[in-house]
């Protein structure tokens, strides 16, 4: 099992519940998931992402490379801003979903998940080899905190004083780099929540994580994360996306750009029609869990992806992948529980608005 | 972490708790090693009054945020009585598991009760976990 630089801090000095995650040993949660849910929507709260990977990109084709990577559209970005995206492969599935931050003209930072570093740098380092560009691994050089909550501005700036105007400035989605520091703050987060990531050296991050705590950011374990982006329906990959499924029965489809002239899939994503895809359910009194069944009526349509109980909204709240059925009458969705199917609730919109100031 | 395992209680491993009143009734609950393993419990789904348990098979489901724990019967009865404000604040057995029990059984065997374990017994078993 590997450890995160901060693993025993998690384990001993704030004795966390620890559990796997994506070959990591991770913290699942410090005092309550409950009051880590509560910090981050009303004050805020801190997680240790250093799982995740980073990619280093530079060369003077790096913009094209990325664009024909990703199925959103780099090349619009201004230095200094990060885009979210799904890649996929030519068969036009998902492969993984990322962050790319435009650090400079012809430098970008990639951020992919923990379990697809491998898959990811293979797929990437192949293609690189018709671009003009180089590519780094850096993931097990740098640590990631999230600093995430209507508080994070407040208690980053409190810990980075001299990058107060920059902080206070940073827009959503933006980013901000200074190499000769190895730190790099982005506006981006996935609580729904205003906030930071913050990516730094694995020999400074101890002394930033304790600096937050210190500030007033609360310590949050996975338990939290999970569901904080369930309640703002973000997908997390291996739930909601997987190889099976293609941007659009993922509800990604705002991700694919015609202005994005050539990226990988593209042809066959435009080819398949959508044979399922996601919804957002929930229940009032029960709690729908992955893999629980859909039905609509008698018929066996699809299965719950992620479902959690909402501590925010009081609900159970799920998202299922489901047959793609025109005109589903909402009052024929049932969720079968432990062999009773019960009627769930469609949502056209998020569960929880969440803070962001976009 | 420490735990609360009152002496005049019986025990079993799946960590519930009962009292046997003289009439031979036994009253079922969560231990405090429980409630605190799963966390914050959000929903209890207990049987209904009339129904039969099976002594180790599963009578109920409690759950926290992340995670869904059957209830196994430590002793075989019928419900007489369920703690139905459970329903509505489940978090109750974080505050309370012993105060806060779930359903109350008219025992079918009373031989099974020789069974349970006493507080030392299951408190040895809680270091084992």
């Amino acid at each position: 099992m590997r450890k995160t630089v901060l693993h025993d801090v998690h384990e001993n000095k704030l004795k966390a519940k620890m559990a796997p995650f994506a070959g990591f040993n991770m913290p699942l949660q410090y005092t309550s998931a409950k009051l880590e849910i509560a910090a981050v929507r009303n004050q805020a709260g801190i997680f240790d992402v250093s799982h995740m990977g980073e990619f280093f990109v530079s060369g003077d084709e790096t913009g094209d490379f990325i664009n024909f990577m990703i199925t959103n559209d780099y090349n619009k970005l201004p230095v200094g801003k990060a885009i979210y995206s799904p890649i996929c492969n030519q068969e036009g599935n998902v492969l993984d979903d990322l962050i790319v931050y435009k650090l400079d003209e012809n430098y970008a930072l990639i951020c992919v998940n923990a379990a697809n570093i491998e898959q990811d740098w293979n797929w990437f380092s192949t293609h690189a080899l018709n671009f003009n560009v180089s590519l780094e691994n850096k993931s097990e050089d740098y640590s990631l905190i999230a600093l995430q909550g209507p508080k994070s501005e407040e208690l980053l700036i409190e810990v980075f004083n001299s990058y107060k105007e920059i902080l206070k400035n940073l827009p959503y989605y933006g980013v901000h780099a200074n190499m000769n520091d190895n730190i790099i703050f982005a506006r981006t987060g996935y609580t729904g929540e205003d906030g930071f990531e913050v990516f730094c050296k694995n020999d400074t991050v101890e002394e930033i994580w304790e600096s937050l705590l210190k500030a007033g950011a609360t310590p949050c374990g996975l338990a939290a994360r999970d569901t904080l982006r369930l309640e703002v329906c973000y997908p997390l990959y291996g739930h909601e996306l997987d190889i099976k499924h293609t941007p659009r029965e993922s509800s990604l489809s705002w991700t694919l750009k015609k202005s994005n002239s050539n990226y990988l899939g593209k042809e066959s994503i435009s080819i398949k029609s959508p044979d399922s895809k996601i919804v957002k359910l929930s229940l009032e009194k029960l709690i729908p869990r992955e893999g629980y069944k859909i039905f609509l009526l008698d018929e066996e349509i699809g299965h719950v992806t992620s479902g959690t109980f909402s501590p925010t909204i009081s609900q159970g709240i799920a998202m299922a992948r489901v047959k793609n059925i025109k005109n589903m009458q909402e009052e024929d969705l049932l969720i079968e529980i432990r062999g009773k199917k019960y009627p769930a609730k469609l949502h056209k919109r998020p569960f929880y608005a969440g803070g962001i100031k976009k | 972490m420490s735990y609360n395992t009152p002496s005049e209680l019986k025990y079993t491993k799946d960590h519930e708790w009962t009292a046997i009143d003289e009439e031979g009734n036994a009253t079922i609950g969560i231990t405090d090693f429980a409630q605190q393993s799963l966390g914050d419990i959000v929903f209890v789904e207990l049987p209904e009054i009339g129904s039969n348990l099976t002594r180790e098979d599963s009578f109920g489901v409690v759950e926290s945020i992340k995670s869904v724990s059957d209830l196994y019967a430590p002793l075989s009865g019928e419900v007489i009585e369920v703690n139905s404000a459970l329903q509505d604040s489940p978090e109750l057995l974080n505050e309370d598991p012993y105060a806060n029990w779930m359903v109350k059984i008219s025992l079918s065997n009373k031989d099974e009760i020789n069974k349970l374990l006493g507080n030392s017994d299951y408190e040895k078993l809680q270091v084992e976990q």
